[in-house]
Parts: C-alpha cells; sequence; structure tokens
C-alpha cells in the first residue's frame, strides 16, 4: 500500500514559493490590446513580461515550438500586412466619391486570365515554407527518445485533481488546488504537491486518466497531452533551467475544470535526489503506522479523517458535507453515510458507475478507515461509530 | 398527386391563405424564407444572452453570477443555439428567399417538404432549451457541462438533458439533410432555360456546394450521438475502454461533421459577399470561374482535414505530418477566394452603404481569422494554443466575419428587396461600426488571453488573467446590445420608409433585381430566357 | 395544404427521383459511421456468446 502525501502532511517545496505575477488593477491600461499587436512581433522578452505571448521555455523541445510559433506569427503578420495595404489603397482611391471609374475590363487583363495560378502557387510556396519548419520540430517534438535511462513519471488525471506517480522511484504525489484564502494572488495557479521534477534528465510523461477525459498542460514545457481513460498517451521533457512553472488542465473535464493547476518545480539533481529520499521516509513511516495492530479511538480517526475528506472529498462533497445536488449528493444524513457499514464502505472503495465518483481503493486501510469515520460521525451524523483498519481490509 | 395537377394559369389565381394557416401550412419559399429568416433572428438573441451571461461571469476573477455547471451548460448552449439555430437557419432562410428568384423558377422543388424542414425546428429548439432547463427542475438530472463537443466519458456522466439535446440534434440534423436535398434537387432541376451551371449566381453555387457537405456530413454526426445514446442507456461501450471501446472514436466521428460544418456556415457567406462586392464596386466578380473551383477545393480538403481539431490525442506522426498539411493546404482555396475579393474591388468604383462596410470588415477580419487558422494547423504549435483562448479567439474571428457578418450583409442587401422599403442607412452604418467595433474589443484581446497560459471553457481564473478578460467583457457587451439596434432597424424597414425600386442599388445584377420590391408572391411563374 | 402547380409531371418526377437519391446518399452515410454497425455487431456477438 502506498501512502500519499496530502496536505496535512506537507511534501515540502524545495524551493521557496515565487510570488506570481501580481494582480493589476482591472482597467489600468485599457490601451494593452492594442500595444500588444504591435509588441508581439517584436522583442521576445518585453512579450513575456506584459503576458502577451508564451512565457520563456523551460526545456528544449518548448523552445523549438515557441521558435516555430514566433516564425509562423512572424510570416502571417507579414501577409496580413500585404492584405491589409492593397484592401486600404483600393478603399481609398477606387471610390465612387472620388470620381473613380470602374475598370470593366480588369477581370479580363492577362491578370484576370492568370492570377488563379499565381496566387496559389504564391500562397503554396509560403504553406511548403511553414510546412517544412513545422515539420522538422514536430519529429523531435512527438517521437519520445528511446533511452535507457529516461525517468518515467505517470500523470493521471481525476475528477478534479493530478497524481503524479514517480514510476522509476515508487513515489506518487496528489495535487490539488488551494484554496483562495491559502493561495492569494496565485488561486488556481497554486497546488499543495507540486510536481517536483530534474533539470537536465529527459523525463517521459505518460498520460491517463481515472475518469473523463483532462489535458496535461504547463506553457513552459509546452507539453500538452489529452488524459484518456483507458489508454495511455506519451509526451516528453528535458528541463533545462531551475524554477517553478504554472499551468492548468485543458480539456473540459466537467463542473471544476478550472480547479485542475499543475506546478512544476524544477530543481537540480542533488536537490531532487534529497525529495526523493524525503517521500521514501514519509511512505515507509505512514505504512508503518497503518499496518500497526492497534484499535484507534474515535477521536483519534476523527482528527485524521478531517482532513482526508477536506482534501479528497470536500470537492464535491463540500466542508459542509451538504454536497451539490444533483451532481454531487449531500452526506450529511444520507443513507450511505448513516446506513450499514458495509454500504459506505463499497461505495468509497469502489467507487459509482457512470458518476463522478471514483474508487478510493488506492489509499491505504487507515485513510479509508478515517474518511469513512468521519463521513459517519461528522455535521450531524452522530453514529459514533469507529472504523478501523482492519474492518476495510475486511471489505476490500 | 395528379388530381392537383394544374396548369399555370390556374394556380397562379389561387387566393393566398390568410392568418396562421398562411404560415402554418405554407408552401411559398417566399414565406418559408420568412419563417427561417425570423427563427434565426429569434435565436441569435437566445445565443446572445447565454453568451453575455458567459462574459459577464468572466468579468472578474472568481466565480460572482454563475454555478460552474450552469456556466458550462451555457457554453455549451450558446455554440449549439448560435450554430444550428441561428447561423444554418438564417442561411436557409436566404436560400428559400433568393435561391429560386436568382435561377428564375417559380418555387422551391419540393414544396411541401420545404414546409417540413422548416417546421421541425421550432420542435428542434424546444428540446434544445428544455435540454437547459430540465435540470433546474427536481428530479431533472445534472446539467450539459460537456461543452458542444459533447466528449465522453464526461457526456455519459450527465443526466437526461443530455438525452434531450442528442434528440434535438436528430431532429436539427433531419430538418438541414431536407432542406439541402430540396435546394439540391431546386437548383439542378429548375433553372430557368439557358441557364447552365457556370453561368449560376455564386449565391447559388456556394449552397450547392454546402448542402452537398450537409448531406455528407450530417448523417455522421447522427451516428456518432446515437452511439451515445446507446453507451448512456442500453449498456453498449462504443466509448468506453472498460468495455473494448475508445473515447477518441467519438471525437473523430464528431469531428469528422465539425469540420466540414465550419465550411458549411461560412460558404453561404461567402456567396453573399460574391454579389454585395461586385454591386458596390460596380464592377463584376473578379475569377468566377476560380471562385467555384476554390470553393470545390475547400469543400474536398475540408472533408478530410477534421482530425486536426484533435491533435493531443495522441496521434501517430504520420497521421499527424498528413492533417498538418492538409489543413495548411487549406489556405491555397481560401487565399484565393479572399484575392478575388480585394480584385473585385480593386479598380471599382465603390461606394460604403451598409452591405458594403460589412463586406470589407469581411475581407479584413475573415482573413486574421484565417491566418491564425494556419498558426493552429502547424501541430507543434498547437501543442500549446490547443483548447485555450487563442483558440476561441481564432474560431470567433472566423465564424463572426466569416458567417455571421455575411449573413448581416445579406439581409441589408436583400432587405429593400424583401420588405419594398429601404432601410435607414445612418442607423445600419452605426449598427456597423459598434458592432465592428464590440466585436473586435471582445475577442481580440482573447489572443493573448491564451497565449499567457488561460485555458478555454474555464468558469475562474487567476487574477494575472484580469486585465483582458476586463477588456473582452465591456467589448461584448458593447456587442451584444448592438444587435438591438439591428432588430430595430428591421423593424422599421418593414414597417415603413422610403420606397425600393427594383434594382435597389445601382450596381446590383442578377434576375432577383428584375423583380418589383417587394416581388408577387408568385414570382418567374413564366421562366425568363437567359442568353 | 395547398400547392400552387408550376411543375409538369415529368419534371415532378424527375425532382422526387432525385430527392430520393440524395436521401439514400445521406442514409448512406449514417449507415456507413460504420463504427456504429461494426460495433453494435460486435457487441450482438458478445451478449450471444454470453
Amino acid at each position: 500500500m502506498s501512502h500519499t502525501p496530502t496536505a496535512a502532511q506537507p511534501t515540502g517545496s524545495v524551493l521557496p514559493p515565487k510570488s506570481g505575477k501580481t494582480a493589476a488593477p482591472a482597467l489600468r491600461n485599457l490601451a494593452l490590446p492594442l500595444a500588444a499587436c504591435a509588441l508581439l512581433t517584436a522583442s521576445s522578452k518585453v512579450n513575456a513580461e506584459y503576458g502577451i505571448n508564451f512565457p520563456q521555455p523551460a526545456a528544449g523541445v518548448a523552445q523549438e515550438i515557441y521558435d516555430i510559433h514566433m516564425l509562423t506569427m512572424q510570416i502571417t503578420t507579414f501577409l496580413l500586412v500585404i492584405v491589409f495595404g492593397f484592401v486600404f489603397y483600393s478603399l481609398y482611391y477606387h471610390r465612387k466619391s472620388r470620381g473613380y471609374e470602374a475598370d470593366q475590363n480588369f477581370h479580363k487583363s492577362w491578370f484576370g486570365h492568370w492570377s488563379w495560378v499565381i496566387v496559389p502557387v504564391l500562397v503554396l510556396g509560403i504553406d511548403l515554407t511553414i510546412a517544412g519548419k513545422a515539420d522538422a520540430v514536430l519529429k523531435e517534438v512527438w517521437e519520445v527518445p528511446k533511452e535507457e535511462n529516461i525517468m518515467d513519471v505517470k500523470v493521471t488525471g481525476h475528477q478534479w485533481w493530478w497524481e503524479f506517480d514517480y514510476l522509476d522511484h515508487d513515489i506518487k504525489v496528489e495535487s490539488r488546488y488551494v484554496p483562495h484564502e491559502e493561495s492569494g494572488d496565485l488561486y488556481l495557479r497554486e497546488v499543495d504537491n507540486r510536481l517536483v521534477l530534474p533539470t537536465g534528465v529527459k523525463i517521459r510523461f505518460l498520460h491517463t486518466s481515472a475518469d473523463v477525459l483532462h489535458a496535461f498542460w504547463v506553457p513552459e514545457l509546452a507539453v500538452k497531452k489529452d488524459a484518456i481513460p483507458g489508454y495511455v498517451t506519451e509526451t516528453w521533457a528535458e528541463l533545462n533551467r531551475e524554477g517553478v512553472f504554472r499551468g492548468q488542465c485543458a480539456e473540459l473535464c466537467g463542473t471544476w475544470h478550472s480547479r485542475m493547476p499543475i506546478v512544476v518545480e524544477s530543481v537540480s539533481p542533488q536537490q531532487f535526489a534529497a525529495w526523493v529520499d524525503d517521500q521514501q521516509a514519509i511512505k515507509v513511516a505512514a505504512a508503518a503506522e497503518a499496518s500497526a495492530d492497534k484499535t484507534w479511538s474515535l477521536d483519534e480517526l476523527m482528527a485524521k479523517g478531517k482532513p482526508l475528506y477536506e482534501t479528497k472529498c470536500a470537492a464535491c462533497h463540500q466542508a459542509t458535507g451538504m454536497g451539490l445536488p444533483p451532481a454531487f449528493p449531500a452526506l450529511n444524513g444520507s443513507a450511505i453515510a448513516t446506513g450499514p457499514l458495509e454500504g459506505h464502505l463499497n461505495i468509497v472503495l469502489n467507487g459509482k458507475q457512470g458518476t463522478a465518483m471514483q474508487p478510493w481503493n488506492s489509499l491505504n486501510d487507515l485513510e479509508i478507515a478515517a474518511i469513512v469515520t468521519y463521513e459517519r460521525n461528522a455535521w450531524d451524523n452522530k453514529t459514533g461509530q469507529a472504523v478501523q483498519p482492519a474492518d476495510v481490509k475486511q471489505a476490500r | 398527386m395528379t388530381a392537383t395537377t394544374l396548369t399555370h394559369d390556374e394556380a397562379h389565381h389561387h387566393d393566398t391563405p390568410k392568418g396562421w394557416r398562411r404560415w402554418l401550412f405554407s408552401t411559398n419559399h417566399k414565406d418559408i424564407g420568412t419563417l427561417y429568416l425570423l427563427f434565426a433572428l429569434t435565436m441569435l438573441f437566445l445565443g446572445g444572452a447565454s453568451a453575455m451571461l458567459i462574459r459577464l461571469e468572466l468579468f472578474q476573477p472568481g466565480i460572482q453570477l454563475l454555478a460552474p455547471d450552469l456556466y458550462n451548460n451555457l457554453v455549451t448552449n450558446h455554440a449549439l443555439i448560435m450554430i444550428f439555430g441561428a447561423v444554418m437557419p438564417a442561411a436557409a432562410g436566404l436560400a428559400n428567399w433568393m435561391i429560386p428568384m436568382m435561377i428564375g423558377a417559380p418555387d422551391m422543388a419540393l414544396p411541401r417538404m420545404n414546409n417540413l424542414s422548416f417546421w421541425i425546428l421550432p420542435a428542434a429548439a424546444t428540446m434544445l432549451i428544455l435540454s437547459f432547463v430540465v435540470p433546474f427542475f427536481p428530479g431533472g438530472g445534472t446539467q450539459i457541462n460537456t461543452g458542444w463537443t459533447l466528449y465522453p466519458p464526461l457526456s455519459v456522466q450527465v443526466g437526461m438533458s443530455m438525452d434531450f439535446l442528442i434528440f434535438a440534434i436528430h431532429l436539427l440534423g433531419i430538418s438541414s439533410v431536407l432542406a439541402s436535398i430540396n435546394i439540391i434537387v431546386t437548383l439542378l432541376n429548375m433553372r430557368a432555360p439557358g441557364m447552365t451551371l457556370m453561368k449560376m449566381p455564386m449565391f447559388c453555387w456556394t449552397w450547392l456546394v454546402t448542402a452537398f457537405l450537409l448531406i455528407l456530413v450530417v448523417p455522421v454526426l447522427a451516428g456518432g450521438v446515437t452511439m451515445l445514446l446507446f453507451d448512456r442507456h442500453f449498456g453498449t461501450s462504443f466509448f468506453d475502454a472498460a468495455g473494448g471501446g475508445d473515447p477518441v472514436l467519438f471525437q473523430h466521428l464528431f469531428w469528422f461533421f465539425g469540420h466540414p460544418e465550419v465550411y458549411i456556415l461560412l460558404l453561404p457567406s461567402i456567396g453573399v459577399l460574391s454579389h454585395v462586392i461586385p454591386a458596390f464596386s460596380r464592377k463584376p466578380l473578379f475569377g468566377y470561374n476560380s471562385m467555384v473551383g476554390a470553393m470545390l477545393a475547400v469543400a474536398t480538403i475540408g472533408m478530410v482535414v477534421w482530425a486536426h481539431h484533435q491533435y493531443t490525442i495522441g496521434m501517430s506522426l504520420g497521421a499527424v505530418t498528413y492533417f498538418m498539411i492538409g489543413t495548411i493546404l487549406i489556405s491555397i482555396p481560401v487565399g484565393l477566394m479572399i484575392f478575388n475579393f480585394i480584385a473585385t474591388m480593386w479598380r471599382g468604383s465603390m461606394t460604403f452603404e451598409t452591405p458594403m462596410l460589412f463586406a470589407v470588415a469581411i475581407v479584413l477580419m475573415f482573413t486574421f481569422g484565417g491566418l491564425s487558422g494556419v498558426m493552429l494547423a502547424v501541430v507543434p504549435a498547437d501543442m500549446q494554443y490547443h483548447d485555450t483562448m487563442f483558440v476561441v479567439a481564432h474560431f470567433h474571428y472566423v465564424l463572426m466575419p466569416g458567417a455571421v457578418f455575411g449573413l448581416f450583409a445579406g439581409v441589408f442587401y436583400w432587405l429593400p428587396k424583401w420588405t419594398g422599403h429601404m432601410y435607414d442607412e445612418r442607423l445600419g452604418k452605426l449598427f456597423f461600426w459598434i458592432n465592428v467595433i464590440g466585436f473586435n474589443l471582445t475577442f481580440f484581446p482573447q489572443h493573448f488571453l491564451g497565449l499567457a497560459g488561460m485555458p478555454r471553457r474555464i468558469v475562474d481564473y487567476n487574477v494575472m488573467f484580469t486585465e483582458f478578460n476586463v477588456v473582452s467583457s465591456i467589448g461584448a457587451m458593447i456587442f451584444g446590445l448592438s444587435h438591438l439596434l439591428f432588430l430595430y432597424i428591421i423593424i422599421k424597414t418593414i414597417r415603413g420608409g422610403k420606397k425600393a425600386e427594383s434594382r435597389a442599388w445601382e450596381g446590383a445584377k442578377g434576375l432577383e433585381w428584375e423583380l418589383d420590391s417587394p416581388p408577387a408572391f408568385h414570382t418567374w411563374t413564366v421562366a425568363p430566357q437567359i442568353k | 395544404m395547398h400547392v400552387p402547380e408550376h411543375q409538369t409531371p415529368e419534371l415532378r418526377r424527375k425532382n422526387i427521383r432525385l430527392a430520393w437519391m440524395l436521401g439514400g446518399l445521406a442514409l448512406f452515410f449514417l449507415v456507413t459511421s460504420f463504427p456504429f454497425w461494426s460495433g453494435l455487431f460486435r457487441i450482438v456477438g458478445n451478449q450471444a456468446v454470453q
């Protein structure tokens, strides 16, 4: 049984949290959109500061993608200027109010006869320029390098949190958004447990989902891939600088799609190794605690259950236990949470098909026992029942 | 059937039915065209209201107005109402009104079916609105929070309102396939003697291609949503990996319909432009033949590049390369169309009445949207753009000018023909300027939001995205409310105004301008001879 | 529902024939959104086996 760090037992950040772009008063700069157009094609360094272009890439593939983005944007802007130039010239000079007489034979000139060849050939030339460059980049981005020592991270999307499995280190991280009161200006861009990754190592991300479609996206890494339940897709990146990079889920995944931030913390390989050791120590301690042959008191279980409930269950069922009917039923006073224990354990362990309620059987017996005890005793549910890890083991 | 085989003269003397029977039982292409246009106008306001609610919610970070599922529901309904309720019926309305008059036919080829294909629409719209409303009633299940793409497995989670939506899509599909059949038969069999296909007005050509596209792709969508219905209720697992299915299969079916749908929305407006620009430039359309060729090329290539909407699903390198190059190549025929429009204006003698203002705005802004489309077609770059606000900005720049402004241009261009009155030119121009400025204010900033990292379809966002969202929301309010002026202008023109001549515009060419304004109830009962 | 008659019997036949052909084309595309049918047969087959 692997242990999962939660908000109550913070994984600890290796780097101090970097403050995000602070909120500018709304409407401060209405001229921004206009200026932005000109800026976009100018210098990439300026762009990053105003938040009107992609952030500075932090991986090789991201840099290539950034470059092809800038190239196509410059080509298309150039074409746009040409089209606008011709149109505005014509709008100004070829007007009836200026006394301009229509040239009724314009379409019969040599130009009129051959433009259907000339124009497509010109456009084809531009197309091939773009496609040729894109094709070269695509090969590099698309195919994961076949290397022995590539680091595998399995990214699983859940409604509405991310699970990161470090397959080579046997560590699992659950990553959830942090409520506004605690995250402030980083609200919806900050998580409780970050995806800590080393620089200078090729990393393969294996994307999948436990329920509906999600998409993993961190702009600095530039790898966006759908997480499809039952299938695995892959992307890769090699981080080339340290820092904290923020992204969000990019495929509509239901009610709290907006609350699935991803925070990548890029650290040196040494710091990463230290972090891995810490995680494994926490895991061993938790496993020892869970397997201890001990009868837990109601108070102990409630104290353990509350934070677990609040991180794992409250997004849907709410901290008040009232849920958000009809999508998410209330637990307070519900037939399942106050009825027979078997039914309650069954739905928590196995989920409910066709709904957002997923199986929670990856949690250990103690965690399930604590959550179920909390749900059966919190709010108005005063069953007084202390569910023991042994009960959970039996129900599995 | 044989009993109704009357001669031309007898039919001509028949009384027009009065009151509601005139509309409910109508087989007259002009009346059905009017019905289509009024229906589309109603839906435009419904879809617009939902868009304004979405933008109001996004005015500031935080969740102020709409619960997340209601927000997602509005996102879904905004798209479906606008596409199936507003743009397609409006284009069909123009087709009904104009095609018989343009090709010198007395009516559509299948008048009774014409009646059916319109009257399915209100039923379908009712189903669509029910899918929105039902969750508010006890036991109504959850709201549709999937967006108009209805991707499973999320759409399998949704309550009964999804079933209403699936049936609404079936009805809308039947309606548009019937209308398409009618239009194709009319165009192929009912043209006046002497009007060969290559002499057909451009609007008719665009609708011929559009109608074929509809017949080919709408049944595939119907198949896809039927499979979804089976997955939801009959235990099949087409889209469920646990039962051997694949969620991505639905995406392929959806976009096999969804991408040609873009051209279905676009082409009728290209047809309108091909009449408006020559009329106000006072010279013939530049490159009629290449226009027809370009359109056929767009339709053909457009059928086989659907997966560029799904670059992130993990296709093979070969597949994405094919879809990327195919998509980029669409710029060739589309570029040729834009070129032909500019060359039509070039050395013309232009005046700028409202239809022409919209036409010029389309040429400029649709080019802009098309060019950001080339950027999106590039697979590696799309790994960044995909499902961000950049995409939202792109497709609104394509569809608003490309489809909706084209319809506005058509309405202003032919309103004098339909009503017999000139609209108020001053108000028309005012509407144009408010509309276009509002539009750009709404969607231009969304490019930057997308590049800076804001995903689409989120109800709440980080403070770093505030400024552009504020601008966008203010723009959206201006843009949305400006359509009340549009409504006012139409009502005012129907009720009165300067008498329109048969040829309402100096440069207007075509058979429809040979008829009175407004035309008689039955026109071209004796087919004109085309030289 | 009265239809003002403007079509000769030959034209009417021609129109209706073309309409049926186009309707057939639409049906063909519905049917050949083939995963539907292949999937349906697979499921029917599976249920027969069980």
